[in-house]
């Protein structure tokens, strides 16, 4: 089981959360209102006067295989539209209650 | 979850709400009433008191004085004025404006109620009038009679005036013009004499007669019968059988010692209309009902009526207030379609996209609509004022669509989808968009509390536009978004054909904004030349202030002139009907424009109030001519008077005359021309009366017055007689008994009427014609004393001939000269500015003094609120701003587009030739908040791009850059808004012209302006951001480095 992060430009949030539908992605957590910026290139999201745009973070669980769709899927997201940002990070989910 | 959310989400629920307030708007519109202007209460009221047969002098001392005296203790009192002419005593009261008139006037009552019994006995109650514009005539209709015009009064009032007040909405009918009928007892005073008989002795018999008495009832079997005695006169000629005593064991009757004539009153006036004598019936209409509504009724049964009258009378609408509402309305509609059809043409030349331009325009019909359930839900109407909100609305409400659907787009084109994109977009520009609506709203919202005249016009402006505004926010924070996540693309496919004709204007688009960028660069790097440049072109444009002249209201042409003719004080009525004979031919041949000319002569009868409000007498005559069309004439009313005058001055006859263009009829509001008065003030009728002369004199010298003249007309010759007190009191007869005798001789007795056919007819008892036409007449007169012995009234006192002034005038209860001019083509601030130099040069008597009045009064007062106004407008605008940035020194930045709106605002006065007038001082005020509004968006970005850390130059070059297109395009549809209302198309628009003048002059030169001048002030504030953080910073490190 991989633990996957999305953390991406709020106005990509129907196209998330239909990629996560389309993987049969069941389980997942959402933050709304989540602040933070590009390591490269990418701006800022402060939700302020200056950077007025807010990203959105979902964690979910996943299997392995399905990680791969829902990464494609992702990608392909973020390449309609690189401004807006969209990033993904994985990790491994030990265990779980 | 917000409100842009929800509506994006709940497209149904959103679009519906818009729905249900479009027909709410248009249900409202279908029940507005239409009319000229808004329900104007005017600030007077008038107390009329008649007293029969009195000279000026008696009724100024006796009545007029008295209740002035009284009269000012009322509260609220702005001024009292009053004439005081024979027969009647005329006292205006003025309050200020806004006090409830209704209270007033039961004040007024309660006054006058005290007063009465202090009053000459023969005095009749004074009566209060109080006017608002419903009290305006609607329609004159002029009839004229061949063989039935004896009875005209009788058709007119039976089968016209009744069927007439019929019509729903028609207060009051009233005929002047046709005599009424009167039974003339005339009696002999020599056969009197020899009979021993007196006038009241015969008036009191008549009384006596003349009755129906009911005597009660009585029981005859099982029935009860009522008893009556029915002794009222069924025919005129039975008065004449009647006996009035007996001499010598024969009986006398009335024929034997009085001429019995039922026939039509010796004094009334004479209306000829087109040169034919007729009758005038003036139809008033109901408080709040529709104008327009009315008169077409009355058009509509006139046919009808016609038909029903004999075939002589012929019936003509002389004047329809309707026509010129009717009028105004129309091509003020035409302005706002128009304007609507220019701001649609702006918003698809810089979006080049056909969906966009839909959502956008799609605004302007929600919101406009929300004014009429304003008007409706409180009672108003569709006149000018509301309509020309709504034109000055339509180029200001699409602002905040264009900016919210302008980010939308921005982000479509990023990538997001159009539903993200609306919800975020929106959610991006909120802020700013209500903060540049509240800018607005504090502009115009305190007009909605405007004092004064100017409050009465501006109120429903004020609210129209309040109201208008904050709708559109609310579509362009719901609809605007809800609409662009349907109907926008993320890539919109242009047809050729389009892309054809659109490419270039892109280019044209691009190549503006890098042309922008470029002089931005260089604008900042030369701040100073850049700033005195500025600073030259305003303190050049200040020596325009000069020569603007400044105007109270705009004229306007109504097609109508009024005209008073005067011959010398005395001339018998012949003189005048041979007079209006002449000038009637000699206008209708001159001015083919003409279409009807009415005039009216002689001495007012008195039964209809509003006729008798006019000046009149045998030796005057008042014209009222109604002109084709504007459109349909080359010369308009201002230069038809003045040929007028021309004429009238060459004709010898003519004693003085005045040229009222845009008519008589009162309320000088926005229609006709304007006057400067001057008023004399003093008790001293010669001192008073040279000053007045010297003053005429100065104004006839003065360029662009016409027709000066004084209020105090010639003195009119009278005979006063004297009684002496001793000889009175030798002979028993007191001086009031006295008086009533000879006034019973000389104008008559009345008491009682003569009954037919439910119609009532007054018997009149006097001295016959020829016996009141002599001083000796009057000196033959028999008194007749408590023991009944008869004295002449030589033997009581003298019969004196001297002048009386036909008219005194009270300003503030002292008496008063106005000397009034009509101005002609300069304005009113110029000439009253060199009337009052030359006046004061004036060597004045001991207490009398000159001081202009009028609407120049009105101009410097209504000035005043209006630089108030101003004032607060901009001190709550420096506030929005102020908590919008955050900051006291950004929104001053932007305020130093001010100076440039108005610079602007005389240029565009100064070219055209138009004077700066009340209206274009609101237009001026309104340029405040459009004029900030550009600033805001250009400071925004700009602080926006320092925010993200970029240098204060940088800031303001790029942020310049990308908000060329956004305040170029907000300001182009405001001012392409005002384009029909400054080119002044169609009837009654002269009113609006000067403020879309001055608004597009303004806005112009400071948008320009601002696009240059502001990002370099703003650098010049800024430039020492940095530096100053660096210095701070370095501070810290150093004492951190000590520690």
């Amino acid at each position: 089981m991989k633990s996957i992060m999305i953390i991406y430009n709020q106005a990509h949030s129907t196209l998330v959360q239909q990629a996560l539908d389309k993987c049969d992605v069941r389980g997942f957590t959402k933050w709304v209102d989540v602040q933070g910026r590009g390591s490269d290139k990418g701006e800022p999201h402060y939700g302020t006067h200056a950077w007025p745009s807010i990203n959105m973070a979902i964690m979910a669980i996943v299997e392995p295989e399905i990680l791969t769709i829902l990464l494609s899927e992702l990608k392909e997201i973020n390449s309609s539209a690189e401004k807006h940002g969209l990033r993904a990070f994985v990790w491994e989910a030990e265990s779980a209650i | 979850m917000k409100i842009y959310e929800s509506s994006v989400k709940k497209p149904v629920t959103t679009a519906l709400i818009f729905v249900a307030i479009v027909v709410l708007g248009l249900f409202s519109f279908s029940k507005l009433s239409v009319d000229l202007y808004p329900k104007i209460e005017l600030n007077a009221a008038t107390v009329m008191t008649t007293y029969s047969g009195a000279s000026a002098m008696d009724i100024e001392q006796n009545v007029t004085k008295r209740l002035e005296t009284s009269l000012s203790t009322v509260s609220d009192l702005k001024r009292i004025s009053s004439t005081s002419k024979d027969n009647v005593s005329l006292i205006t009261v003025e309050f200020e404006y806004g006090t409830n008139m209704d209270e007033a006037v039961n004040d007024i009552r309660a006054v006058l109620d005290m007063q009465r019994n202090f009053l000459p006995d023969d005095c009749e109650s004074p009566v209060v009038l109080k006017f608002s514009s419903d009290m305006m005539p609607i329609a004159f209709i002029s009839a004229h009679a061949g063989v039935s015009s004896e009875g005209l009064y009788k058709i007119l009032d039976e089968k016209v005036a009744n069927p007439l007040n019929r019509i729903d909405g028609v207060a009051s009918t009233s005929i002047s013009g046709a005599p009424q009928r009167e039974i003339q007892i005339s009696a002999d005073p020599q056969k009197m004499e020899a009979y021993k008989l007196s006038i009241e002795q015969l008036s009191n018999l008549i009384s006596m007669e003349n009755r129906n008495i009911p005597a009660g009832s009585i029981d005859v079997g099982s029935n009860t019968y009522s008893v009556r005695v029915d002794g009222e006169f069924k025919e005129s000629e039975e008065i004449q059988n009647l006996i009035v005593g007996s001499y010598q064991g024969k009986n006398i009757y009335m024929k034997d010692v009085a001429t019995i004539k039922d026939t039509l009153k010796e004094r009334s006036t004479e209306i000829y209309t087109n040169g034919e004598r007729g009758a005038t019936i003036v139809v008033q209409k109901q408080s709040g009902a529709n104008v327009v509504e009315i008169a077409d009724k009355i058009n509509a049964a006139l046919p009808g009526i016609q038909k029903s009258l004999p075939p002589d009378v012929k019936l003509e609408m002389v004047l329809d207030t309707s026509e010129f509402i009717k009028d105004s309305i129309s091509s003020l509609t035409e302005t706002v379609l128009l304007a609507g059809l220019f701001v649609m043409i702006v918003v698809l030349f810089f979006l080049g996209r056909w969906r966009a331009t839909f959502i956008i325009i799609l605004t302007i019909p929600v919101s406009l609509v929300a004014a009429f359930i304003y008007l409706m839900v409180t009672g108003n109407t569709l006149n000018i004022i509301s309509l020309s909100s709504l034109s000055i609305a339509i180029g200001m409400v699409v602002d905040d669509a264009i900016v919210v659907l302008e980010n939308i787009t921005t982000h479509i084109e990023r990538g997001s989808k159009p539903k993200d994109a609306a919800i975020y977009a929106t959610n991006e520009v909120a802020v700013a968009v209500i903060a540049s609506t509240l800018t607005i709203i504090s502009v115009f919202f305190p007009l909605t509390m405007v004092s004064g005249l100017a409050g009465i016009m501006f109120k429903q402006l004020g609210w129209i536009v309040t109201i208008i505004i904050s709708i559109s926010v609310l579509a362009a924070l719901t609809l605007t978004p809800m609409l662009s996540s349907i109907m926008l693309k993320a890539d919109p496919k242009r047809s050729k054909a389009f892309q054809y004709f659109y490419s270039p204007i892109e280019r044209m688009l691009d190549g503006l904004d890098r042309a922008y960028a470029s002089a931005l660069k260089w604008c900042v790097n030369n701040r100073f030349k850049v700033m005195g440049g500025a600073l030259v072109l305003f303190l050049v444009s200040l020596v325009l202030v000069a020569k603007v002249g400044t105007d109270f209201f705009p004229a306007s042409d109504n097609s109508q002139i009024g005209v008073t003719v005067e011959l010398p004080v005395g001339s018998r009525v012949e003189q005048a009907r041979k007079l209006n004979t002449y000038l009637f031919e000699m206008w209708k041949k001159k001015y083919p424009e003409v279409e009807i000319l009415q005039a009216s002569l002689g001495q007012s009868d008195g039964s209809n109030v509003f006729m008798s409000l006019r000046t009149s007498g045998s030796h005057i005559i008042t014209y009222t001519a109604k002109l084709s069309k504007p459109e349909n004439r080359k010369r308009d009313i201002f230069d038809i008077s003045d040929e007028m005058r021309k004429d009238l001055s060459a004709t010898p006859e003519v004693y003085r005359y005045t040229v009222t263009p845009g008519g008589s009829s009162g309320m000088g509001m926005g229609s006709g021309g304007t006057t400067l008065e001057m008023d004399v003030l003093g008790y001293n009728f010669e001192d008073a009366e040279s000053v007045a002369k010297q003053v005429s004199d100065i104004m006839k010298k003065t360029e662009g017055l016409r027709d000066v003249k004084l209020s105090r007309e010639d003195y009119m010759p009278q005979f006063k007689v004297e009684f002496d007190r001793d000889k009175l009191a030798m002979n028993g007869i007191t001086m009031t008994s006295a008086a009533t005798v000879v006034r019973n001789r000389i104008n008559g007795i009345i008491t009682t009427k003569f009954r037919e056919e439910g119609e009532e007819y007054d018997i009149v008892v006097r001295n016959d014609q020829k016996y009141r036409t002599t001083v000796d007449d009057i000196n033959n007169i028999l008194i007749f004393n408590t023991q009944g012995k008869a004295v002449r009234l030589s033997e009581l006192g003298n019969v004196v001939e001297n002048f009386a002034p036909p008219s005194i005038e009270h300003l503030d209860r002292e008496r008063v000269i106005k000397v009034t001019g009509s101005v002609y083509k300069r304005s009113l601030g110029d000439i009253a500015t060199d009337v009052n130099t030359a006046v004061a040069k004036i060597d004045m008597p001991p207490l009398i003094t000159a001081s202009v009045s009028g609407a120049v009064e009105e101009q410097q007062e209504s000035f005043a609120d209006m630089f108030t106004l101003l004032a607060l407008v901009i001190l709550l605008t420096y506030i929005v701003m102020a908590s919008q940035f955050e900051s006291f020194r950004d929104p001053f930045i932007i305020m130093f587009s001010l100076p440039f709106a108005f610079t602007g605002v005389f240029v565009a006065l100064w070219l055209t030739g138009t004077t700066l007038s009340l209206i274009a001082l609101i237009g001026a005020v309104m340029l405040v908040g459009i004029v900030v509004k550009n600033g805001i968006v250009l400071i925004d970005y700009i602080n926006l791009n320092k925010e993200r850390g970029a240098s204060v130059k940088r800031s303001v070059i790029s942020g310049g850059k990308s908000r060329l297109r956004p305040v170029i395009m907000t300001t182009a549809t405001t001012i392409l808004g005002m384009v029909p209302m400054a080119m002044g198309i169609g009837a009654g628009s002269e009113i609006w012209q000067p403020m879309g003048i001055a608004i597009i002059g303004g806005l112009t030169l400071s948008t320009l302006l601002t696009l240059i001048v502001i990002p370099t002030i703003y650098t010049s504030f800024h430039a020492g951001d940095i530096k100053r953080k660096r210095k701070a910073w370095a501070k810290k490190i150093n004492e951190l480095k000590a520690v």
